[in-house]
């Protein structure tokens, strides 16, 4: 394995519920999005996280903010 | 193992629960124990987000079906008395007054009786000698005096009388006081929509009228009212780390493992509800009312409750001036492979208001799948057995 790690953007929710609500309305908005655990770096934040890719950032955040679930919490994260 | 398989039956006891199940919805609770059986919300690996969508899903549903704009406002509980329970001791509070019907099942009675001893004021209104609840009767006693909460079940469990929910809810809102209403008789049988009723909290049973497995209900509460939840424990999301509860919903309430399964079948249900529930409901409520004409002509028979031809959830009970009721059970399961129940039904207040606390009644539920020829065969069979 020599390749650098893949960045990606990983949104932290409060709840589960939230988390796929999430996802849902990501879909929905054309962003493609990964549920992986959540991050020690998320803090408190429910047991699945939301992985994109840097770039789908914004957009995300706008899908999100519209969509009423904004991330409680964010953080780069390597893929492995 | 059961060493014998049980015979096929008449089957007339909706309204303790419902059977047959919809195939679907025992497909469902198979795929979650089996396809999908991992512990939702606790992981994100395939099987187990698999777990958490049918959890998300099925309150969607449910949600959808009821009336509720924002899901996470239904909370999965064990069922209709743990949801009464959590309604009413997680919103009440030593020196509250509530006005409760005396049409109660004790499923709120008794965490009623519970809390007067905490502290909690019970004041009774009576229903009428057919058990229906009159809003004016609400209305004065909740002006009488400083009231927390208005107390009322949705449908009768004895006789099936529907009372005025939306009406008791203006009545408590004009005075300050919350409306808790305990919907086990209502969800599946009437046309059930929450924010249209505006009520505070509804409680509802999974496996009744909804048509889920036994072991599931949902409890609502409108969007900031926050009772205190009845357990504490791990919840999948929030902040492990964190020694309080989350307070956020639904997880607040939802503390340990939920019953997946029964989750899974009660989504189904309610997927199939949103479907066919009006149709469903139609055909119920012939059936039922060519059933209650059938028995009130029967001479010596009483049936309990609003005039036959009246609205009403699809039960009723009766008795007899020839056979005990338990007697009356009895030879219908044993000689007519008929089933239905006698006795109390859980709400001795109820009986205590119809004048049969002493005797008891036979208690007939209709629901989804029971056919013209289950009316004909309970009917002819008391007619033979009274006549």
């Amino acid at each position: 394995m020599s390749a650098e790690p893949r960045r990606f953007v990983a949104y932290g929710f409060a709840s589960v519920h939230d988390a796929l609500a999430a996802e849902d309305a990501l879909k929905a908005g054309d962003v493609a999005v990964t549920a992986i655990p959540s991050p020690r770096a998320l803090g408190e934040s429910c047991g699945i996280a939301l992985r994109i890719v840097p770039q789908d950032a914004e957009a995300a955040e706008s899908v999100l903010a519209r969509a009423g679930l904004p991330p409680r919490a964010s953080a780069e994260v390597d893929d492995i | 193992m059961t060493d014998a398989a049980p015979r096929s039956c008449v089957y007339l006891d909706h309204s303790a629960t419902s059977w047959p199940k919809p195939p679907e919805v025992v497909d469902a609770v198979v795929g979650a124990m089996t396809v999908s059986g991992a512990n939702p919300g606790r992981g994100a690996y395939a099987m187990a987000l698999a777990a958490s969508r049918i959890v998300f899903e099925s309150r969607r549903a449910c949600a959808d079906l009821l009336g509720v704009p924002d899901a996470r406002d239904l909370a999965f509980v064990s069922g209709c008395t743990e949801a009464c329970n959590l309604m009413l001791k997680g919103l009440l509070a030593p020196g509250d007054r509530v006005v409760v019907s005396s049409m109660e099942h004790n499923a709120i009675t008794r965490p009623l009786h519970a809390l007067s001893l905490t502290g909690v004021r019970v004041d009774v209104v009576r229903a009428d000698e057919t058990g229906r609840v009159h809003a004016d009767d609400f209305e004065r006693a909740v002006r009488a005096e400083p009231t927390r909460a208005v107390i009322c079940q949705h449908a009768s469990n004895v006789t099936g009388a529907i009372h005025p929910v939306a009406d008791l809810a203006d009545i408590a809102h004009e005075n300050g006081a919350l409306l808790l209403v305990d919907g086990a008789q209502a969800v599946g049988h009437l046309d059930v929509d929450l924010a249209v009723l505006q009520v505070d909290a509804y409680a509802a049973s999974g496996h009744k009228g909804l048509l889920g497995p036994q072991g599931v209900g949902v409890l609502y509460l409108r969007p900031g009212l926050d009772a205190t939840e009845l357990l504490q424990g791990g919840t999948g999301g929030g902040s492990s780390e964190d020694e309080a509860q989350p307070q956020g919903r639904p997880e607040r309430y939802e503390a340990g493992t939920p019953n997946t399964p029964g989750i899974a079948g009660l989504g189904a249900a309610a997927r199939l509800l949103i479907a066919h529930g009006a149709e469903w409901r139609a055909e119920e409520q012939a059936v039922f009312g060519e059933l209650k004409r059938g028995l009130a002509a029967i001479p010596g028979v009483t049936v309990l409750g609003p005039a036959v031809d009246e609205p009403c959830a699809p039960t009723l009970s009766l008795v007899s001036d020839r056979l005990d009721c338990d007697r009356i059970a009895f030879e219908l399961d044993r000689r007519y492979g008929i089933a239905v129940r006698s006795g109390l039904h859980c709400a001795p207040w109820a009986h205590r208001t119809l004048g049969t606390l002493e005797t008891g009644a036979v208690r007939i539920g209709v629901g989804h799948g029971t056919t013209r020829d289950a009316a004909a065969a309970v009917l002819a069979a008391l007619r033979e057995m009274l006549s």
